[in-house]
């Protein structure tokens, strides 16, 4: 298997690239130059790794769910909890380290994008936490789902914009946040959320979030004795999946399972799943899995989950489907809104709608495993956000 | 000799600078846009680029993001286009055209962009490719095209070598740091850039992106070999599109020209 990827020009295979326009070519060679200088110092990697213990509470727990295995009485289930970091999802891992890069670069100004609101939060959260003027660009169908991490980013001093234009999900936000950088390139700082977007990006989150994995290599030594059989994470853009598989891509033993949103059914057309009904296209400044029609315009996602409501994918998920590194799956809505219940019910968790989704595939997974495996789950949130969406879907009144 | 190098050097010939024009193809319509781009160059404009609608055109500003919208609804697509493209021919043979979009939608019709046959048009420029790539390693290689590439205030002069030499027919500058229809020109930086791209290229260099006004377009002129409008045309369009009497642009475009004679 070719190693160190990205390539030079930022390609995973055919995948991934910079496909911007040539304003922002001068701050992607950027923020790719200080990325390299920065990587491997150790002042820099001192204090990134200082903010994930003392900031967000690194390591997480790996925690053994009693009840969910003895329900599938097959392998052992592990959950990697990212859901305890601060602010309740892994996304904080990400911004942690984009943060010291803004910082490093003496950036004044920060933007971002977001869909479920929680890249929103952890963005607007270290932003605070340096004084800087954060403005995050959010659909507007996503600010009345996720109203309450609207809130949580205006309490920490962020100026939320509401995107109209096209579908006003998470890839307007995507393009709007790009928009802003375009006009505003030499002062600001663009903290992409997930594995997307152009090189450097892919690789950068990536890095931050690998973290998740690298833990995941210690923890699973200790409480099993070796590396798990299964790792199993959802895929909306693929961060957190990103973050989990990368330090395993070389342990060809260990299976690497991503969980799409199927919405109401890939066969209805209408979900969020490009891995598994899309064809090679290029959005948002890379190449890879789209939801596309024949004339090459991107189509409309749906999914109960505003994180993973996005009809891209990261490019490294793209180049691990082709050469089948990593196994690409999805769930439906309905079947996500099962696991949600049961998660709750059994392990005492409540989990992000887009975390719901990989617990969504152990009903076809566990029967396929035996008592002595291990399978381990990213428990890529928690569900707080959610809880108002889950009202409106099953219809209850508070 | 290719259709923009003939067309720039007549104008050259007798010291007048180029106006590109641009509209979205499919808006209001196709059939409007046919009669549109005659109209254009019956009022002045000497080079029609011609816009390819696409989902998310992250280099327009709103005027033109909503254009793109409006004409994805009637379902236009590069095949339309093209054959649009055609239908002008049949009457004008001389006027350059361009299509403008992004590689997405390029990509989908690499065999029709690729095929031998005359396709009408005159050359490309996707927004969203940098510019010392070549479009070649992407599979879109016809060499009756001229490429058109974009060069930015934040390009570096090192950039600006490998973008001119992969750049034909005419090298166009983007005047502002942001999207299309914007307002923040800065006359003299403007100046220098366009001042070293031609002390290291022959290609001719056009000035675009939030040109608005009469006196825009004169100071752009006057360092440049053309300016290119986009947005104010698209919006003017637009307010007249209901009863389809067009008079506001064909006098917008005229008055430009005059500005840059």
């Amino acid at each position: 298997m070719k190693e160190n990827l990205p390539d030079q020009d930022g390609f995973f295979g055919e995948y991934g690239g910079k496909f911007v326009p040539e304003t922002l070519m001068f701050a992607l060679d950027e923020l790719e130059q200080t990325y390299k200088t920065l990587k491997d110092n150790n002042d820099f990697n001192a204090e990134f790794h200082r903010d994930l213990a003392e900031f967000v509470g690194r390591p997480s727990p790996l925690y053994f769910a009693k009840r969910l295995t003895e329900h599938y009485s097959t392998a052992s289930i592990w959950l990697k909890r990212e859901d305890l970091n601060h602010t309740g999802a892994h996304k904080i891992n990400n911004t942690v380290g984009q943060i010291l890069l803004a910082k490093y670069m003496g950036k004044k100004r920060i933007i971002a994008e977001t869909g479920a609101g929680q890249h929103g939060v952890a963005t607007a959260t270290v932003a605070a936490r340096l004084g800087l003027d954060c403005h995050i660009y959010m659909g507007s169908e996503d600010v009345r789902r996720q109203s309450l991490n609207v809130y949580r980013m205006k309490l920490l001093g962020a100026k939320v914009h509401e995107v109209n234009s096209g579908s006003a999900t998470l890839k307007d936000a995507l393009n709007e946040a790009l928009r802003d950088w375009v006009t505003n390139i030499e002062d600001t700082y663009y903290i992409i959320g997930s594995v997307t977007g152009p090189h450097p990006y892919p690789m950068i989150v990536r890095d931050f979030n690998a973290v998740v994995g690298y833990e995941l290599i210690e923890q699973s030594q200790e409480s099993f004795g070796r590396m798990p059989d299964s790792i199993i994470a959802c895929v909306g853009g693929g961060s957190n999946a990103m973050g989990i598989f990368y330090p395993f891509i070389k342990m060809n033993d260990v299976e690497l399972i991503g969980v799409e949103a199927a919405g109401k059914g890939i066969e209805t057309g209408e979900h969020a799943a490009p891995l598994n009904d899309g064809t090679p296209g290029v959005l948002h400044g890379a190449k890879s899995y789209l939801m596309q029609d024949e004339n090459g315009q991107v189509k409309g996602t749906a999914s109960i989950s505003a994180g993973l409501d996005y009809p891209g994918v990261g490019p490294e998920h793209s180049w691990l489907k082709d050469i089948k590194r990593a196994k690409y799956v999805a769930v439906s809505d309905d079947e996500v809104m099962k696991a949600f219940h049961m998660v709750n019910r059994m392990e005492g968790i409540l989990p992000a709608l887009e975390t719901a989704h990989a617990f969504a595939y152990l009903d076809e997974l566990m029967p396929q495993m035996s008592k002595e495996q291990h399978i381990v789950i990213n428990v890529s949130g928690r569900g707080d956000k959610d809880l108002n969406s889950v009202v409106e879907i099953e219809g209850i009144k508070l | 000799m290719k259709r923009i190098e003939s067309r720039l050097k007549e104008l050259s010939k007798v010291n007048q600078k180029a106006f590109v024009g641009y509209i979205v193809a499919g808006d209001p319509d196709l059939e409007t846009s046919l009669d549109l781009m005659h109209l254009s160059v019956e009022s002045g404009i000497d080079i029609l680029e011609i816009g390819v609608p696409f989902t998310d055109p992250i280099a327009e500003g709103p005027t033109i993001q909503q254009a793109h919208d409006r004409s994805l609804e009637n379902d236009t697509n590069l095949q339309k286009i093209v054959d649009l493209v055609g239908r002008f021919r049949e009457k004008d043979s001389d006027t350059p055209i361009i299509l403008m979009g992004y590689i997405n939608n390029f990509l989908m019709y690499k065999d029709l962009i690729n095929s031998s046959d005359e396709l009408g048009v005159d050359g490309v420029l996707v927004v969203d490719i940098p510019g010392e790539l070549s479009l070649k390693d992407y599979g879109i290689d016809n060499k009756d095209l001229d490429i058109i590439s974009l060069v930015s205030p934040t390009t570096s002069k090192e950039r600006i070598q490998r973008i001119a030499k992969n750049s034909s027919g005419f090298i166009y500058y983007v005047t502002l740091r942001g999207v299309t229809g914007s307002s923040n020109l800065d006359g003299n930086e403007i100046e220098q850039n366009i001042q070293y791209i031609k002390s290291i290229s022959t290609t001719p260099v056009m000035a675009g992106f939030g040109i608005k006004t009469k006196d825009d377009a004169k100071l752009l002129s006057s360092f440049s070999d053309g300016i290119v409008i986009g947005s104010s045309i698209v919006e003017l369009i637009h307010k007249n599109s209901e009863n389809k009497d067009f008079h506001e642009v064909s006098d917008y475009i005229s008055t430009m020209k005059d500005a840059i004679r």
